[in-house]
């Protein structure tokens, strides 16, 4: 008597920690940068739709071969599914599955690769992979597709993979947004943080009261710096902060101690203060280098930083005018009780930077 | 001799699904493993692949060869011993040659895995596999609610039959720490008769154990029996195609093993004919 066809049940185990030999499964992960997903289950196709069909309560087909496993899998793609979880954080995703069969190592055998896809939500942390068609121990490798080394977990059939953490997802480049950035970041640079720029710009800004020195020397520095800043960030010129950086701080001395030697501008000073404004440029573009620019909108960057060095050394120069400038520098005393001493405080504190950046 | 009748009818599809359904998502400790041949009945000459398999009432997934594993992976027919020839994490696991017709006994013997397991999941274990003396012995020592380390090691044979059946092909004792031998060749029997079996453990019989065979059209209909005083168990196996009898015994590990418990897994595997027409 033919026995009767009854339901098998694949009682693969939910949270299992007994540690199987290893199958041939093998799990791959890959997140994209357009935060979509891809998850590639490689396994024994014959064995994974007697499994499939026995959970389905049937037998496993009498004749398996490669023509007939591919609309096998595809016919159980429900019965797949309960078995596998795909989570962010802490809800459970639904992707689109394809199924594949190509022939083995060996004629008798059939290899089914299944390709999970799907979108990761835009606010997810985590991931978590659940598998539960496999009685062996697999690999599981997880990466970013910018990323060249996977993580690797070994699971057992049906156990949880450990949370993978998520990048949070890129800013979409946005020009104004860009540009907006790096306004701040530039004028962050001068102020509060560029102490030695502000320095520098307080001695160009110490030596004459009067107008059109400031603006003779803050244009010859403008420009310089923004020569060395663009030829720097484009490749054109790279020397090491290791010279760029005592450089400036002898600069900043020798304009604090030309402030106490000189009271009116020089046609020389110019031309030192454009030699100085080149090292400058240099500085800022290892500052702007840290930072990282964006690839799509480099010029953009690169522009607004300079702009925002430039307003940054403007808001010094218009402070020191408002709070001595404007009432004092007609006073016999200015240059005495103001532009020497501050320039002795000035051309002191270069020193010490002079000296430090040089044994560091 | 002692033989358990299947606790569940053959002809009780409905029940069975209805018991399936209760059982989905039920959580079992441990796996059985088992060789799965190409093909149980090759021709002579005919090169057959030997597949390792670790699963669950004969639903399993193929395990690749791994050296690191193998203490003995090797078949024997009337001229002697040979390894299984095979490459490093493939599948197949090995592969013989049929030199002559005969019956031929393939075996593989594994190297010990470390594995650790919850007080409740091993407690699960040991009540599904029959180990009621370890049970017995964890709750003496006031265990029970501990969790367990252990040591497991696969002995698994399968009868591969070339040519023409006779009744004295014999199934051959391949020295392994557990092992199940077939006291009649059963491709000389047919559904419906009786299988006699003999449980060894070290070499000599093991009495007690529970052992338990089930049919791949039908794994959920098993057949189970303990071992006699000699290690025997006697099974009336009532449907043809392939067979698995298997085993579980347990033992304290030996010291400076890093583990409470070493276990020994034995499985055979066999292809039975149909039941012979009536009247003959």
């Amino acid at each position: 008597m033919r026995v009767l066809a009854v339901a098998v049940v694949v009682l693969l185990t939910a949270p299992v920690i007994h540690a199987h030999e290893i199958g041939t499964t093998r799990v791959s992960v890959v997140f994209h940068e357009d935060r979509s997903y891809d998850v590639d289950v490689v396994t024994d196709a014959a064995a994974l739709v007697e499994k499939l069909a026995a959970s389905n309560g049937q037998l496993p087909p009498s004749s398996i071969s490669l023509s007939t496993l591919q609309p096998l899998l595809t016919t159980f793609d429900e019965t797949f599914r309960r078995r596998v979880k795909i989570q962010f954080d802490s809800s459970a995703d639904r992707p689109a599955i394809a199924y594949s069969v190509s022939s083995g190592v060996d004629a008798s055998s059939a290899v089914a690769t299944i390709r999970l896809s799907g979108t990761i939500p835009s606010d997810a942390r985590q991931f978590t992979w659940t598998y539960g068609w496999t009685f062996a121990s697999y690999a599981m490798t997880v990466r970013h597709s910018a990323s060249e080394s996977p993580a690797t977990e070994w699971l057992e059939g049906g156990q949880s993979s450990a949370p993978f953490a998520l990048r949070s997802p890129a800013p979409p480049i946005d020009r104004l947004g860009t540009a907006w950035r790096y306004l701040t970041l530039g004028f962050t640079h001068i102020v509060p943080m560029g102490l030695d720029h502000m320095l520098f710009v307080l001695g160009i800004y110490l030596l004459s009261g009067r107008v059109r020195s400031i603006v003779r020397q803050v244009t010859a520095f403008t420009v310089a710096h923004s020569i060395t800043l663009g030829l720097s960030m484009y490749g054109v010129i790279a020397v090491s902060p290791r010279f760029v950086e005592p450089l400036i701080a002898l600069s900043i001395m020798y304009v604090a101690i030309e402030n106490i030697l000189l009271s009116e501008l020089r046609s020389w000073r110019i031309a030192l203060v454009f030699a100085f404004g080149l090292l400058h440029g240099m500085g800022f573009a290892g500052a702007l280098k840290e930072l990282g620019l964006p690839r799509g909108e480099f010029a953009t960057a690169l522009l607004t930083f300079n702009l925002g060095v430039e307003a940054g050394q403007l808001a010094v120069i218009g402070t020191a005018f408002l709070l001595v400038g404007w009432h004092y520098s007609d006073r016999a005393w200015y240059r005495s009780r103001i532009v020497v001493p501050a320039s002795i405080l000035i051309a002191c504190t270069s020193a010490y930077w002079t000296i430090t950046r040089l044994c560091s | 001799m002692e033989s358990h009748v299947p606790s569940r009818s053959l002809s009780q599809p409905k029940l069975l699904l209805m018991l399936a359904i209760v059982m989905t998502g039920a959580s079992l400790s441990a796996h059985d493993m088992w060789i799965e041949p190409t093909t149980f009945s090759p021709e002579s000459g005919q090169i057959v692949g030997v597949r390792l398999r670790v699963g669950q009432d004969l639903l399993g997934d193929p395990i690749p060869r791994d050296a690191a594993l193998i203490n003995q992976f090797v078949f024997e027919d009337a001229a002697g011993r040979k390894p299984l020839v095979g490459r490093d994490g493939a599948d197949p696991a090995g592969f013989l040659r049929v030199a002559t017709p005969g019956l031929l006994v393939v075996g593989y013997r594994s190297n010990p895995s470390p594995v650790e397991m919850t007080a409740e999941k091993f407690n699960q274990y040991l009540k599904e596999e029959g180990l009621d003396a370890i049970a017995a012995m964890r709750a003496r020592r006031n265990e029970t609610s501990a969790k367990a380390r252990e040591i497991f090691s696969r002995c698994a044979k399968s009868l591969i039959l070339s040519g023409a059946a006779t009744a004295e092909q014999r199934d051959r004792p391949l020295g392994f720490t557990l092992e199940l031998v077939a006291e009649k060749n059963p491709y000389a029997l047919h559904a419906g008769e009786d299988l006699p079996v003999r449980l060894t453990y070290e070499n000599g019989p093991l009495a007690g154990a529970l052992v338990v065979a089930m049919n791949r059209r039908n794994p959920l209909e098993k057949l189970s029996a303990r071992s006699d005083s000699d290690g025997r168990v006697r099974f009336k196996l009532p449907a043809d195609g392939m067979w698995l009898v298997k085993a579980v015994h347990m033992v304290p590990a030996p010291a400076g093993a890093s583990a409470e418990w070493a276990s020994f897994w034995a499985s055979l595997t066999f292809d039975l004919r149909p039941a012979r027409p009536e009247g003959r």
